[in-house]
């Protein structure tokens, strides 16, 4: 379990599944992220419980985020394309609790991963991909020093029309010295 | 077959095996590629086999490079992503170092884009490129492919880190080049 300033990353459960289940079906919730179609709970749970029953690792990492005060599970954060040698990785990030939206437990979920990636797998460069029409989670990515690398022109095609989508990435130097200045919780 | 103005484009073959293996194991030619490792005989064989006993796809749509003389020269593909979204991945490498800075690449390039938005109904060919690969990125701006950006020291490789330049070319922007009659 990973200790932030408003929240815990935990590993994923079945218990998680209704939560799960309800959010990948939210129109509002989904619409920046990769998923077009409708999930059953059949599929759902299948998912979750190939995830909840891996042991994590270099290759497999994904957290739950709870919210330290209370417990309440709101979203995940997880990597993919995790390379070796260029020590990087993508990650994705969905908060399905629309209440707690832009209140914050996102960026310092974001905040406590990084450092998970950075601290602990020895990461070099996190990066992901971000809808180029969807500020709020922009400026979520910058505050946690993530830098607009690229814009994919015409990358997704979502809602009847295709959308720019932007690299943003932070290297470990650089993450430090924003962590340091957001005063984060450390696991040490 | 794709036909260009100085190559055409065939399906791959065993026989290509030989020169494929002399080529991925040649690192001058492999700097710019996102390979790393010697390649042995049997994974190389055993790749192909598995590639050229399927027809060409949407996510495999790779091709060998031959001159008009019909020399196999290099290999070059795309690769869909997601359907729906209609992007495809390039990549291309030219083995025979002879025929580098000739325009064969850039030939190789612009039949297969045109074969991407023309065949396969693409919106968006993108591919990635090192930093130093200063020959590569020319010839993509040639074929009308425009830089988006770049992945900071993404790639590391020669004992440093280096950027990865993403570029792209929209169905928009593009225009055919002329065809062969």
């Amino acid at each position: 379990m990973l200790q932030g300033r408003l929240v815990i990353l935990r590993p994923l459960s079945l218990d998680d599944v209704d939560r799960e289940h309800r959010w990948i079906n939210d129109h509002e919730v989904t619409q920046h992220l990769n998923m077009r179609y409708a999930v059953s709970r059949a599929a759902e749970e299948a998912w979750l419980r190939d995830v909840a029953s891996k042991v994590a690792s270099w290759g497999h990492v994904w957290f739950a985020i709870e919210i330290a005060a209370t417990g309440q599970h709101i979203g995940n954060i997880n990597f993919h394309e995790v390379v070796a040698e260029d020590r990087k990785a993508r990650l994705g990030m969905m908060i399905g609790e629309k209440s707690h939206w832009s209140r914050g437990f996102g960026t310092d979920a974001l905040m406590t991963f990084l450092r998970f990636g950075f601290e602990e797998m020895n990461l070099h460069r996190i990066d992901l991909l971000v809808d180029a029409n969807n500020p709020r989670a922009i400026a979520c990515y910058r505050k946690c020093g993530m830098v607009e690398e690229a814009r994919l022109r015409q990358n997704r095609y979502a809602r009847g029309r295709y959308v720019d989508q932007l690299v943003m990435g932070v290297l470990r130097d650089e993450w430090r010295a924003v962590y340091a200045k957001y005063g984060g919780a450390s696991d040490a | 077959m794709l036909e260009g103005t100085l190559v055409n484009l065939r399906a791959q073959e065993m026989d290509d095996l030989e020169r494929n293996m002399r080529w991925l194991n040649d690192r001058a030619v492999t700097r710019t590629l996102a390979m790393r490792y010697q390649v042995s005989l049997l994974a190389e064989e055993g790749w192909m086999r598995q590639r050229t006993a399927r027809p060409l796809n949407w996510e495999n749509a790779v091709f060998a490079i031959e001159t008009k003389d019909g020399e196999h020269i290099g290999n070059a593909g795309l690769h869909g992503k997601a359907v729906e979204d209609r992007v495809a991945e390039l990549g291309i490498m030219i083995g025979e170092r002879p025929y580098w800075n000739r325009g064969y690449g850039t030939d190789a390039v612009r039949t297969l884009v045109r074969f991407g938005f023309e065949e396969m109904n693409l919106n968006r060919i993108y591919l990635h490129a090192y930093d130093f690969n200063a020959g590569g990125l020319a010839a993509y701006r040639k074929c009308g492919f425009v830089e988006e950006g770049r992945m900071r020291e993404a790639h590391w490789s020669e004992g440093a880190y280096h950027d990865i330049v993403i570029m792209s070319v929209l169905r928009d922007e593009y225009t055919p080049s002329p065809r062969n009659p």
